[in-house]
Order: structure tokens, then sequence, then C-alpha cells
């Protein structure tokens, strides 16, 4: 089969070109639809509990995704709280309610709150907080000093420190986020203050990440394509030859993209990468096509001839090590995170376009070469191998050899030394990730992160929703058991009407029936008390003693040092009960009854924002949601806040049985991240067993099969060692490049023991092989892992943290495995095959010296 | 003060206007000398959750088109039961009002902000039930029909309100508005006011059903105004800081 399409593509070059244009155009043309998403919920699907109960909580609490405006004003002493200052902040603020996309009823700014005090002896008034522009010092005194006195504001809406302020601009969507803040933006360079203003919350920063993401795309990817061209050039010397592997990475990445997008996957920030990690691994390929091509030409001087012994030889090894690459990234599927997966089935099936493409272009481009460009390339080739092979990678090659067979005892030994390190590395791993590190700390996004989170008590929300078990008994059910319990089935007719038809209330139906059935007085009364009991003990959130409960878990929050602030039910409550009993401190608590909560809360529903209410406790006062504000993205604080409270509340149990669920972006971040880090300890178990496998029936040795798999699990350890080491967090794109490592480190160890295989049946014995693999083997080697390392290296210019880390890890993976694959390699089969210090036969390279 | 003649100017180049809402401010709220209605209310939002209200309103005029006393007294839902609210409105100036509440056993007294706040929660604002000032607005007669007047209204203080213009469609057989829309900046529709049934109660066109919505967030408020009576000859010394505590039954609901 093999042969048939190969007869194909060098008697039909022009097919094949032709077939690759518009195969090329037509999956090309369908990246135009492009979509971008970079919403970290969608790290999860879109039915994982606990994004379902995410979205219930908005719903039920009506909350909606925030842009949080921070403004300063740093040297003047009165911060923002100046006529002037604040006059700007009004008409900044009414400007916004014009914005589209924003949830104007939910705005959340000094001019969109209302302020509630004890105004004179026996008076209270509800007014805006900022009502109008003030004229003097004394009034925007005035408004400070109201907004911290009100706990729902301090720390929310004005900072700990009294001079700056926040605005909080619900946006319909999240994906709104960035428009938002831009259109936010231009009102506020029409202001001309001397205010300074910061962007923070995490919808902006993931939005915002979106839009660099973009350009990332745009600048990365062909950078990385420059990268690698002007290295194979450097390496081949020849444009005619370096143009064809380029052909083959745009192709893959054109194909695989438009294949993805044309799918109607959208492009996450996993799958925006794709470009960059395939541009690389297609190249490897054709390399080694070429450069044996490039070796046998001169020998047979018939292009059609040296193609097809080159395919011939070449095919099982790149078959194998594309297959093994694509196993690494397929297994990314066993990982429940979709962007992730998509990410690993796209690449992997790059890699297996990528593979096609180089067997069946590459021979048909090379066919197609005109004989004066094949002569050129002769020449060039000769020219190169004229010599005896010098320069840098040789020399470094052959060193390697000297540490590798040199010193295979102290080799192994360092080995083992190195996995003992490199595990006490990984046990020292943070899990941790956080969308707004995602920027570089000079990048507006993560500076105004830091400043808000210094002003204010935390710009990152999490809820935690507590609701009793127990269903709340109906009401009208109550009522009925008493009508029913007076045994007169006539009432009870009169019952069952009187609620069909009681639009305006049973309990006002009831106590009409009352009057108008004098000899059922006493039973329609009761009925009514028994209505009305149902339906206040319903309201579980109205209870002091559920609400004292709520209190002490905000205190217990609040106890953590993690937690800015918490808001409840309770802090409304409270709140309104001290400015209505005069504004004293010690006012400043629950009723002692149910009645006066109700009445407490009746009086707050009489501002002008009674819809407040409703985002801290239901309608029906049955679910209660404690807002928690953190200072960190980081999910490892959010992890420490919940597990600490879920342990207090099993300590501290509530009133009544009741259950308490986290939501918030902040929390869904914290969830994915857990699937994903026991999810990639999945993938890698499932890739190593796939990989093993396919190593065993390659080698047909499961001696050999192990062998192969050394340097994957070195590079791993190694690698994570390292992570642990320096500190750095064990994020998205860290445990991503786990089974990337395993794929391509792989390709080393499969091109070391079949070439050295192979040598030891030309020469005989591991003794005079091994030495030869540090001469053109080695040097392939080395050469791929500078070309991919050297690749990757571009990401590094880009502004975004997980494309420099990947940047920064592909290097590193490369150098260590393919040391790795240098030197462990071959001091195991020296050690192994207890190879005498005996001299090897290949004369004119120096002889391994062993200690 | 210039601002104020302007406006003043321009509310007397259209006079039919400003006559036209004098008399509906009288149909509506100042029907009878006095009246008490028992205001059931459905309180619903954008998510059609519902939440009840009932409470019985007692109102006296003290003079036609100027000052007016309300008490209002919540019957539903039970752990409110006996709140009550207190109004001296005095157009022109701030009203005064009054807070009694029974679980806390206290008094209060609500200063004046605007008048643009939530009745308890309800879609309706406090202004919605106690009527807006014929004079806090310059109107414009944008159109007769056969059946209504339309009349264009933008407030004298925009600052006060959440609303740039509202349009009424004033009634001309009754002078009663069969509906009332808000309008903001941009011109969009924010709120409705809709009178949904008029019945005659002792010669007095009355609204008796309402439907005030929020178009933004789809909530809306249902009520109902039941055991509607006028001329009880309720005395002015009902409407007195001692009613608070010690609601004066007789007035408050016959039965």
């Amino acid at each position: 089969m093999k042969s048939r399409w190969l007869q194909f593509a060098l008697s039909h070059p022009r097919w094949v070109f032709s077939g690759l244009v518009v195969a090329v155009i037509g999956l090309g043309t369908q990246m135009a639809k492009v979509q971008i998403d970079t919403d970290p919920e969608n790290m999860l699907s879109e039915d994982e509990p606990v994004r379902v109960f995410h979205d219930e909580v908005k719903e039920r609490f009506q909350l909606h995704d925030m842009v949080v405006v921070g403004i300063e004003r740093p040297e003047h002493p009165e911060g923002v709280f100046t006529p002037e200052s604040l006059g700007r902040i009004y008409e900044l603020s009414k400007r916004v309610e014009d914005v589209e996309h924003v949830v104007t009823a939910d705005l959340m700014g000094p001019a969109h709150v209302d302020d509630i005090r004890e105004a004179g002896p026996g008076t209270v008034t509800f007014k805006w907080l900022l009502k109008e522009p003030p004229e003097t010092q004394a009034e925007a005194d005035q408004v400070r000093e109201s907004a911290k006195r009100l706990p729902m504001l301090d720390g929310t809406l004005i900072s700990e420190d009294g001079k700056s302020l926040a605005i909080y601009v619900p946006v319909e969507e999240k994906s709104y986020s960035y428009q938002v803040s831009q259109d936010i933006k231009e009102i506020i360079a029409d202001l001309d203050g001397p205010e300074t203003y910061h962007f923070a919350g995490l919808p902006v920063a993931e939005d915002t990440f979106g839009f660099e993401m973009f350009k990332q795309m745009a600048i990365s990817a062909p950078l990385a394509a420059l990268v690698i061209f002007l290295l194979m050039w450097w390496f081949f010397r020849s444009l005619a030859l370096v143009v064809s592997p380029m052909i083959v990475a745009m192709s893959t990445v054109i194909m695989t993209m438009g294949a993805l997008i044309g799918a109607g996957f959208t492009v996450h920030i996993m799958s925006s990468m794709i470009p960059i990690f395939l541009m690389p691994i297609a190249v490897v390929d054709s390399v080694h096509i070429l450069s044996e091509f490039a070796d046998l030409y001169p020998k047979h001087r018939d292009a059609k001839k040296t193609i097809r012994e080159v395919v011939g030889h070449l095919f099982m090894p790149m078959l194998y090590t594309s297959l093994t690459s694509a196993a690494g990234f397929l297994s990314l599927l066993i990982t429940p995170i979709p962007p992730v997966q998509v990410f690993g089935a796209f690449v992997a099936l790059g890699i297996l376009l990528a593979f096609l493409l180089t067997i069946i272009f590459i021979p048909a481009y090379v066919v197609a070469l005109s004989p004066k460009r094949l002569a050129a390339l002769v020449s060039n080739t000769q020219e190169r191998g004229s010599t005896e092979p010098k320069g840098l990678l040789v020399r470094a090659v052959r060193g390697l050899r000297t540490v590798g067979l040199g010193a295979p005892k102290i080799v192994l030994a360092a080995a083992v030394l190195l996995i003992g390190l490199g595990s006490w590395g990984i046990s020292l791993i943070q899990i941790n990730d956080n969308p707004v590190r995602w920027f570089r700390a000079s990048h507006p996004i993560r500076q105004a992160d830091e400043t808000l989170n210094r002003a204010l008590a935390g710009t990152y929300p999490a809820y935690l929703v507590v609701e009793p078990a127990a269903e709340a008994e109906d009401p009208i059910e109550a009522a009925r058991a008493v009508v029913e319990e007076s045994g007169d089935d006539a009432r009870l007719r009169v019952f069952e009407d009187l609620v069909k038809n009681a639009d305006s209330g049973v309990a006002s139906a009831l106590d009409t029936q009352s009057f108008e059935d004098p000899d059922g007085e006493d039973i329609w009364i009761r009925a009514l008390q028994a209505f009305e009991t149902a339906e206040s003990e319903g309201r579980v959130f109205q209870d002091p003693t559920w609400l004292a409960w709520i209190e002490r878990l905000q205190q217990a929050a609040a106890d953590l040092g993690t937690v800015g602030k918490t808001t409840s039910v309770a802090d409304v409550v409270k709140t309104v009960h001290r400015e209505l009993k005069g504004g004293d401190a010690e006012a400043f608590r629950v009723p002692d009854s149910k009645a006066g909560v109700a009445q407490t809360l009746l009086t707050f529903q009489s501002s002008h924002r009674p819809q407040d209410l409703f985002h801290v406790v239901t309608p029906d006062y049955r679910a209660a949601a404690v807002w928690f504000q953190l200072r960190s993205g980081d999910n490892q604080d959010m992890s420490k806040v919940r597990d600490e409270l879920d342990a207090w509340i099993s300590d501290n149990p509530p009133p009544a049985e009741a259950e308490a669920r986290w939501a918030g972006l902040t929390y869904i971040n914290v969830v994915w991240q857990e699937k994903m880090v026991q999810g990639m300890l999945e993938s890698l178990l499932g890739a190593f067993v796939v990989v093993f496998i396919m190593m065993v029936l390659l080698f047909r040795s499961v001696l050999f099969g192990l062998l192969s798999m050394v340097p994957l699990m070195f590079t791993i350890v190694l690698i994570y060692g390292l992570t642990g080491f320096i500190g750095k967090d064990y994020d998205m794109p860290v445990a991503v490049l786990s089974s990337l490592s395993l794929g391509l480190s792989i390709d080393f160890a499969i091109h070391f023991l079949e070439r050295s295989r192979q040598l030891k049946r030309e020469t005989g014995s591991w003794q005079k092989a091994l030495p030869l693999m540090f001469e053109e083997p080695g040097r392939a080697i080395a050469r791929n892992a500078i070309v991919i390392a050297i690749g990757f290296l571009p990401l590094l210019a880009a502004p975004l943290v997980p494309y420099n880390t990947v940047g920064v890890l592909m290097a590193a993976i490369m150098a260590v495995s393919s040391l790795v694959t240098l030197v462990l390699l071959p001091a195991i089969l020296w050690v192994g095959n207890r190879v005498r210090p005996a001299v090897p036969a290949s004369g004119a390279h120096p002889q391994p010296s062993q200690s | 003060m210039n601002a104020w003649i302007f406006a003043a100017t321009l509310a007397a180049a259209s006079p039919s206007a400003q006559e036209l809402v004098d008399k509906a401010s009288q149909a509506q709220y100042y029907a009878a000398d006095d009246g008490r209605a028992l205001v059931r209310m459905m309180i619903v939002d954008g998510q059609g959750r519902k939440m009840r209200r009932q409470f019985v309103v007692l109102r006296r005029d003290v003079k036609d088109g100027g000052q007016q006393r309300f008490l209002v007294r919540f019957e539903q839902p039970a752990d409110v039961r006996n709140t009550v609210f207190m109004v001296h409105k005095k157009p022109g100036s701030d009203d005064d009002r009054w807070l009694y509440l029974p679980a806390l056993d206290l008094v209060k007294r609500i200063a004046a902000s605007d008048e643009r706040t939530s009745f308890v929660g309800s879609h309706l604002f406090y202004e919605d039930i106690s009527g807006r000032g014929p004079g806090e607005d310059t109107h414009t007669l944008k159109e007769e029909t056969d059946e209504h007047w339309i009349i264009e209204s933008k407030p004298k203080s925009p600052n006060d309100v959440e609303f740039a213009k509202y349009e009424v469609h004033l009634r001309k057989q009754d002078y009663l508005p069969e509906t009332i829309e808000y309008f903001d900046r941009k011109g969009e529709p924010i709120r409705r006011i809709e009178a949904a049934r008029i019945e005659v109660v002792k010669g007095h066109p009355t609204i008796t059903r309402m439907k005030v919505s929020d178009l933004r967030s789809g909530g809306y408020t249902l009520a109902a105004f039941g055991e509607v009576t006028f001329d009880l000859g309720v005395p002015d010394d009902v409407f007195v800081e001692r009613s608070l505590r010690n609601p004066p039954a007789k007035w408050l609901r016959a039965r």
C-alpha cells in the first residue's frame, strides 16, 4: 500500500500539489468562522454539576458578572472625596448607565446605592449616597462617612482607607466585559480629571485575555515559523529544500485549525496554542527525509529512486514517532476538561496530518524540483559532506559520549540521585492557578488587580449558598388539614374553591371566609393561623436563630484571614436595625423575633433598591447567599477557604439540617483545576501504558520497550521536580505539558534505540555500535531538539504568562530528554550488556574511556 | 432661579396640558373627601417568583389638590401585620412620613428624600401611591384621539428621578390615566403603569386594578384595590402619631 501511494505521488506530483491547495483553501476558509472563548468556566462542560449550580445561583440571586472600576486620586489628601472628583465620578456613573450591555438596574456605585441613616432624633432616611455632585468639602466628607458606616459598602464600594471608590458594573454576559471596559475608558478619557482608574475583576481579566490571545495567535505562530525557517536554512543552506518543510508545517497548521473551527469548536486558550505546537512537530519529519535525501541523492543521481529508498527506510520510525506523539496528545481525552480534550484531539490530528503530508508531499515536491535545483542541492550537500564534520554541534554530541560511555556507572548513580531529587521536587509542587496571573506582572490588569485588592476587601467573588434540607410545609396543606379535621365535607369543598379562586392570596380569602361563615368562624380562623404559621416558618432566613448562625459563619470566615469580607442578609438586617434604633453601634444586631426581622426588611425594601435584598436571600427566604470577597484569585486560597469553612460547618451545624454549597467564578476555577490535576494524572498513566505497548510492538522486545520509556520518565520527573523547586505553580499549561513531553521524548528514544539496534546488527556488537551513535544519529537528535526548543522560543515574547511557560518548559523538555537519551540510554546499554572497556572497532573516532 | 422661571414659562406656553394633568391628579388622587381601600399586591420578579402584601389605605383630603393624609396598615404577610405608615402630604414641600414597626415597638419619622423609592418592595413607587405633584414636570399635549389625550411630561429636576420623560394616555371620559410609560435618556421604555380595571364606585371612577411593570427586569406588581369606599367622614385627628401604635380599627376596616 505504501508503495502504491508513493508511486502515485511520484508520478503525479501536480495532482498532489493541487490536492493540497484545495484542501488547504477548503479548510483554511473555515477559519473565518473563528470564535474565541476565554471563559475559564468552559474548562468544565456545561452540564458539570458545579456549573449548573453556579448558573442556578446566579439566576436565583440575580447575580451578574461584574467589571470593577476602581478610582483613586493618590496625590490628594482626601483621595477622591473632593467635590470635583465626586462630580466627575457622578458624571461617570450616570454615563455608564447608557453603556451597552450594562445591567443598569444592578449598577453598584456611589450614585446608585442607597444611604440608610439616622437623620436626627427619631428619624431615618433613605437617599442616594451620591444624589448629585457635592458642592462643598463637607458634603464630600458626608459621602465618605456614610459609605464607611454601611457594612455592605465598606471595603466593597469604598476603600478601607476611605480614599478611593469603586463602581461595580454588571454586564449582561461575561463576554461583553472587555467591550464594556473599553467603552468606560472612553468616558473616562472625556472626563479629563487627575483621578486614576483601574479595571479589575475576573470577567475583565478573562475577556481581555481573549483579546490578547487573538493578537498572539497572529504574532507567535508566524514568528515560530520564521525562527524555524531561519534555523533550517542555517542547518541545510538550501532555500529550495527548506521551503518544503515550511509548506508542510503551514498546511498542517491551516488544515488543523480549519478543521477545528469548521467542526464548530471555539478557540480556547489551549487550542490557540495548537499552531505553535504543530509547527515544530510538523517540520521534524520532513527534516529527516530531506537530510537523508540530501545524503543519498549524490550516490543515485535519480530523484525517484532516492526518495523511494529514503521513504522505505524512514517509514516505520516516522510512523511510530508520529503515532506515539499522537497517542501522547490523545491521552488528553481522558482529562475531563473539554478545551484540553479538543486541544489533545486536534494536535494528534495535526501530527498524523503532518505525517501524511511528509510522506506524500515531500516526495512529490522533490521529484518536481528542476534538475538545476537538484544539482545545486547536491553541490551544497557535497560541500557539507566533503570534510569531516566539525563545529559546535559535533563536538558537543561527542562530548556526551565521553560522559555516557566513559562513566556509565557514575551516570547511573547520578540518574538515581536526580530521580530522587526530582521526586522530592514534585512533592513540593504547589497546585495553583489564577486567570489574572495569566498576565505578566507589568500588565495593566495585574496592576489594577494589585491596587484594588490592596484598597478594597477583595475583587474575587465566591458565594456560599445555604438552604435547609427539609422542604417547607405548604401553607395551603396546613390550612387544609385544619378544615379536614373539622370533618365537614361542605366546608372542605368551600376551602378547595377558595384556594382555586384566591388570586389575592389564600390568607385573605380565609380571613374573609371567617366572617362569611359565622358557624365555622373558629375553624376558618384556625385554618388561617395554620396557614400563616406555615408560611412564616417557611421563611427560614427571617428567623433570628438562622441569622445568628450565618453571623457566626461569617465570623469564622473573617478569622481565616484570607477572606477580605463577607456580606449576608444578616448584615442587611443589622444595618437597617441599627439605623432604625438611632444609629448606635450596640443596635447593630439582629432583632429578637421573626416579625422584627420581617419588619426591618420591609423597611429596607422601601428604599430605591429593594431588589438588592434578593442578591443575598431568595424572595421566599428559603435560601441565603453569603458573599465572599477574596483578595486573591489564587485557587489555593479559595480551596483553603472552602475546606476550612466546610469543616467549620460540620463542627457547627446550622439550626436544622441544611445544605451549604459553593458557587462563584473564583470557586469554579478551583473545581476545574482539581479535575484537571486528577485528569492529567490519569491521562499520563493512560498514555504511558499505550506508548509502552506500542514500543513493545515496535521493538518486539519488552526490555527495549521498557528502555524506551526511560527518557520520558526521567524528563517528566525532572521537569516537574524543577517546577516544584523553583516554586512555579502547577497551573493549566504546566499540567498539559506532561502529555506533550511524553509524546516528544519518546521520539528521541525511538530514533536512538532503532538506530543503535541497526548499528549493532551492522557492527556485530554494542561495543562497536554505541560509540557510533554519537555521530550522525546523535546529531540528528540534537538538531531536532534544538529546532523544537528554539522554535518555541518566540513564545517568550508574548505578554501572556501561559505562553511564556510553554516556551520555557518546551526548551527544558527538549534539553532534558535529548540529554537523557544521549547519556543515560547508552550508559544503561553499556552497563546492561556488561560491555568491558574494550577498544571499539571504528577507527576514526576517539575511544570511549572507561573509568 | 432662572431655571425655575424658564420652566414656569414653558408650562404657561401649554396651559391645556397642565390643566389636563391637574384634572387627572384630582380624578386619581383626590376623589371625594376621603376614602378607603383594601389593597392586595402581588409582586412578581423577573423569574416569576411571587410575594404578596395586603394592607388597608385610609385617605383624607385636607384640601382638594392640596394637603392630604394617608394611613396604611399592613395585614399580610403575618410577620409584618400592624406595621403602619402615615403620611402628611404637602404639595410643594416635603411630606411628613412616619413608620411604626410593632415587633420593634418603634415609631420612626422618615426624613424626606425623593419620592421614587419603592413602596414596600413592590414595583410601585411611594409617589405612585400618593400621586406625583402636577407641578413637578413640564407637560406637553402630544396628541389627541377620540378617547385619549396623550401627554408627554419631562421632569423639571431630572436628577431627582430615574426617567427622562413619561407619556400618559389620559382617558377623556374620566381623566384617569390608562397607561403611563416612562422612558430613559436613550428613549427606551423602562417602566409602565397600566390601569387594568376602572370601576365607578359611589360615582367616582376608580382604578381598581393596576399593573406596574419594570420593563428592564421583566418584573411587575399587580395591585388590586378592593372594598373601595368614599366619604366615610374620617376626622383629621385619626392621622396623628398616636394612631400608629393604636390604629383606629373603626376607620381602617369595616366588618
